[in-house]
């Protein structure tokens, strides 16, 4: 059975009304602020952004904030803990009396993969164990990008970062399979997870509605194409997200309480198409080709796949 | 004997549950565990109208006492050492918020070794973060002073955190008459939580803790905390005279013991100040004329109250319940400073450490103590730092070398 | 001592130009000091870098606030005030923009009161490769000739510094060709030493207390980001050829800085205070409705792919 959109199924409805302004140092072309501007219109107004370390600090900046709605700025380690504190406080101060309750907020804690796979694990997991009432917003770029693009548990097998250079001992430059976070969030059952692209506005926004229906943590793995780390050119940063799924590396889909769908079935191009489009894998193609690198991404997407069984 | 026994740990609890916080973020570490153990009870049974979580770390704990606190909810929590070193960049995170939360801290020896008991490495490690520092001597002053420390945190002219010290073991274990505060009084006492920066709402959107880029603005945010905790002396004093009016104790930002007469003046922080003030009682009766100045309030620094209390004596002594290696003591030097420019500035300042991982200071340490400061101020010389550390102490220390160095061959 | 401050956006060279100044400068036999002022700004946004070289020991950090040489990789930049490009220069100072307009002209133009000398570093880039790159090798050719640095240390700084930055061979050599002409190509003003405007004495200022809605890091107006434009971003600007669009909104969808909004009739409408110029809608635009045009008055139209 294939997944069916019910809240935007046609792309005039994503709503006109912008939610993250303009005028940010946020790169030209960055994909994860594409697909956060994409996530703030379905999320309004009414949020309390708790920032954990990463490129989105740069959103708020003295004296200039992008956002109507409020923003907090903690640690990289312990964005969900600042979320905790927020939803609390507002709770018992509603429950007080002491705070209306028209005045409500949607608390979203806005986290790059660095921040998301490494340091605010153990924050992240406590935060979902306690069934905190939030949505987690992890911009995935792959890379601790705000620092200059070096290695983080996110980056794939085969990307060069500045700290996993291609090298005589490892040629094909980062070694390690990027960590499934997916599947270590779904571990702690969240009642909702899932991953987005900002090529696929209407999948995006669909989810963040259905996310809307649920109580407790609500979770948004966004692939957020890097032309700076990515080393593309900044408009093609639709064309590489495009890409990322319809070769099947960055698949599409939700977890409702562990039940995993794939929203998206793609014909599953060959990874090189995605691969040769970034710098940061040119490595893979020239001055030799190593067939055998690009082989094992190849069949990494390919054994995921056969499991999904769709 | 008016009050009822209980430990430094249930006193800081009671602090937190006559406060009525809204909002306790929790993580357990020895020494500190009985004030979250207390805390959860009261919130659970309804006796504390707040919200108790136990977080995943103290980490995370610090930050969502911060957030809860700028999200406008009157915050308590507590850790101790090691726990305080794990939150330590969320300390200076918080305070830059200017977010009056009341942090308690057991103070306890910091690893490596690994050890359970008080020195004051911890809390004066923090002691630049931007919180204010409340050290205690007695578990009734602990209780008092986080009564004193909210109304403090919470006044427009100030808006910081603050740290109130109580030492492991010789407080947070130990029991002692304590009188509660009557609730009603602490209301006239504790004016409700209304902080103008604070507060997330719909309404009224904002952001907080934003990043600054440049010099100048980073400056002058870090300036205006400075200039907030010095408005705090003023503030403090009068908290001070409010609860003495209503509670009938008095708490300054230091304490003078026999001092009146002093001519050497020994200057202590904590649980140990008790000894040294029957330290002080034994030297006078023995004829020395000396006395003790115990500092309460750390941060701000009481520069003035320092200097009143000892220029013109003969010599100074600090004891320092810490050590910083390739320095020496912490207070110390915050205290020569402070006297340098005053015209009538003690002979000699000796610097003493002592007390670290919680050993015990002896009466003869106390009397070594006396005579050295006795003749550095003779000499006009001071002295230091002197290792309070005794000769009996040092063959226990060579017998455990030898336990541990023997090896199963020379058996 | 002679100060170079170069004056550019991310990503277009100014700190790999400084650095070949000073590497040049360095083989020279030179004391050397180049560094760049990291901001948090991203590819795009203005960026300055500093070089000093001497004769003597160099007792001076940071930030160049007295030029010799200011180095403009981008003529927007002079009127972006963020950017602070003319800051302490003099009549003196030697003020190179890469600019299509004749020296005389373009400092009529950008009102500039030192002594102005152009080329056009962007053509002559896109002539040799094809498409827009970083402007380091130019930049620093045209630095090194105004300071007098030899074309063979150039040469050498070149091939270093590209290398360490992992380019190919091939790009390297070209951008060899492309330097060796724009150090031939530049108008020579000689660079003099401190020529910069001497420092302002100061006034020490003692700040008050002010409550913590004034007194921290705190914003409370809302949404009031559009007051910094970012528009001087771009090197080009999407442009709507209107007869062709049809209204399909993928642009105002995909653009991530939401500069993009949908008339009532269905046409893009485009903040160009704003946008950055990441060339996103000109390459989802299904029907070829939006072109890139190059960012400089009397320049022909550059076309994206």
């Amino acid at each position: 059975m294939t997944w069916q959109r019910e809240t935007f199924k046609k792309i005039k409805q994503i709503p006109r009304e912008e939610h993250v302004l303009p005028g940010t140092s946020l790169c030209a072309g960055c994909g994860g602020l594409e697909a956060l501007r994409l996530a703030a219109k379905v999320l309004g107004d009414d949020v309390v952004y708790v920032n954990a370390a990463g490129c989105f600090t740069m959103l708020a900046a003295y004296p200039f904030t992008p956002f109507k709605g409020s923003w907090l700025y903690t640690t990289m380690g312990s964005a969900p803990a600042g979320a905790q504190g927020v939803r609390d406080a507002l709770d018992v101060l509603i429950a007080k009396g002491r705070l209306p309750k028209r005045d409500d907020l949607k608390v979203v804690v806005l986290g790059g993969d660095g921040s998301t796979y490494d340091m605010a694990l153990s924050s992240t997991s406590g935060a979902i164990y306690r069934g905190l009432d939030f949505y987690y917003f992890c911009y995935d770029n792959e890379a601790y990008g705000n620092t200059g693009v070096q290695l983080s548990a996110a980056t794939p097998y085969g990307a060069r970062t500045t700290t996993s250079p291609c090298s005589l001992q490892h040629p094909a430059g980062t070694i390690q399979e990027k960590k499934d976070i997916f599947e270590i969030w779904r571990a702690h059952k969240p009642p909702y997870i899932a991953t987005v692209a900002p090529r696929y506005p209407l999948d995006l926004a669909e989810k963040f509605a259905r996310a809307a229906t649920f109580t407790g943590p609500k979770l948004f793995l966004a692939l957020s194409a890097c032309p700076t780390g990515w080393l593309y050119d900044p408009g093609e940063t639709p064309e590489v997200a495009k890409l990322a799924v319809e070769t099947g590396l960055w698949p599409l889909k939700e977890a409702i309480n562990g039940a995993v769908t794939h929203t998206y079935i793609p014909k599953r191009k060959p990874v090189e198409e995605y691969l040769k489009l970034q710098g940061r894998f040119r490595h893979l193609f020239e001055p030799t080709k190593q067939e055998e690198a690009i082989r094992h991404i190849q069949e990494r997407v390919d054994a995921y796949w056969r499991q999904v069984n769709v | 004997m008016a009050g009822e026994m209980m430990t430094g740990n249930l006193a800081a609890a009671w602090g937190a549950r006559l406060a009525g916080v809204d909002y306790i973020p929790a993580f357990p570490i020895t020494p500190q565990t009985e004030i979250v153990e207390a805390l959860a009870e009261w919130c659970d049974c309804g006796a504390m109208p707040a919200r108790f979580v136990m977080m995943d770390s103290e980490h995370s704990m610090m930050t969502a006492a911060g957030a809860g606190a700028a999200a406008g909810a009157r915050v308590f929590t507590a850790t101790s050492s090691q726990g305080l070193l794990y939150a330590f960049e969320v300390l200076y995170s918080v305070a830059g918020w200017r977010v009056p939360l009341v942090l308690v801290n057991v103070s306890r020896a910091l690893a490596a070794p690994i050890t359970l008991e008080p020195d004051h490495n911890d809390v004066l490690a923090a002691r630049d973060a931007g919180f204010l520092q409340i050290h205690a001597e007695t578990c009734q002053e602990v209780l008092d002073s986080i009564l004193m420390a909210y109304r403090i945190a919470e006044d427009e002219r100030v808006m910081l955190p603050v740290l109130v010290n109580l030492d492991g073991f010789y407080l947070s274990f130990t029991r002692e008459p304590v009188i509660v505060p009557d609730p009603e009084k602490v209301a006239a006492f504790l004016p409700p939580l209304r902080p103008a920066h604070l507060g997330f709402k719909a309404s009224a959107p904002h952001a907080l803790g934003v990043a600054v880029l440049g010099g100048t603005p980073y400056t002058y945010f870090r300036h205006q905390m400075h200039l907030a905790a010095m408005n705090a002396l003023q503030v403090h004093r009068e908290a001070a005279a409010d609860f003495e009016r209503l509670f009938g104790r008095r708490y300054d930002v230091v304490e003078g013991y026999r001092l009146d007469d002093a001519d050497d003046v020994l200057v202590m922080s904590n649980a140990f100040a008790t000894k040294g003030r029957a330290a002080v009682d034994a030297a006078r009766a023995k004829g020395r004329r000396v006395g003790l100045l115990r500092l309460r309030v750390i941060r701000p620094w009481p520069a003035e109250a320092i200097v009143t209390a000892l220029r013109g004596r003969r010599a100074v002594g600090v004891l320092d319940q810490n050590l910083a290696p390739g320095l020496g003591g912490i207070l110390v030097q915050e205290i020569a400073a402070t006297l340098y420019h005053d015209p009538a500035r003690p002979k000699a300042i000796c610097s003493f450490i002592g007390g670290l991982g919680g050993k015990n200071i002896h009466e003869g340490e106390f009397d070594a103590i006396f005579a050295r400061m006795e003749q550095a101020g003779k000499a006009g010389r001071g002295e230091g730092p002197v290792l309070l550390y005794t000769e009996a102490e040092h063959r226990e220390m060579e017998q455990l070398q030898i336990l541990a160095s023997e090896s199963r061959a020379d058996r | 001592m002679r100060s170079i401050r170069f004056h550019g956006r991310g990503g277009q060279g100014a700190k790999t130009a400084s650095r070949i100044v000073g590497t040049a400068a360095f083989l020279e036999g030179l004391t050397a000091q180049d560094s760049p002022l990291y901001g948090a700004e991203r590819r795009g946004a203005p960026v300055s870098a500093s070089t000093r070289i001497s004769r003597e020991p160099i007792r001076e950090r940071g930030l160049i606030t007295r030029p010799d040489l200011i180095v403009i990789a981008d003529e927007s930049l002079i009127g972006d005030p963020t950017a602070r490009v003319l800051d302490g220069l003099s009549e003196r100072t030697v003020v190179f923009v890469n600019a299509a307009l004749p020296s005389e002209q373009a400092r009529d133009q950008f009102r500039i009161p030192g002594r102005v000398t152009t080329l056009d570093l962007t053509d002559m880039t896109l002539r040799q490769f094809g498409k827009p790159v970083a402007l380091s090798a130019p930049l620093g050719a045209v630095a090194c000739r105004l300071l007098g640095l030899k074309a063979e240390s150039l040469k050498a700084a070149i091939t270093g510094e590209l290398a360490d930055l992992g380019l190919p061979e091939t790009v390297i050599e070209g951008n060899l060709a492309l330097a060796a002409s724009c150090y031939d190509a530049v108008p020579v003003v000689p660079v003099e030493e401190m020529a910069g405007t001497p420092p302002a004495p100061v006034s020490l200022w003692t700040p008050v207390y002010e409550p913590p809605t004034l007194g921290s890091a705190r914003i409370s107006a809302s949404a009031n980001s559009p007051l910094r434009e970012t528009g001087g971003w771009r090197t080009f600007r999407p442009v709507l050829v209107p007869d062709k669009c049809n209204g399909c909104w993928l642009c105002f969808v995909y653009c991530p800085d939401g500069v993009i909004s949908m008339t009532k009739d269905d046409l893009p409408l485009i903040d160009y205070d704003h946008c950055k110029g990441c060339q996103i809608c000109v390459q989802e635009c299904p029907t070829k409705a939006l072109v890139a045009e190059r960012e400089q008055e009397g320049a022909g139209t550059w076309r994206a792919k």
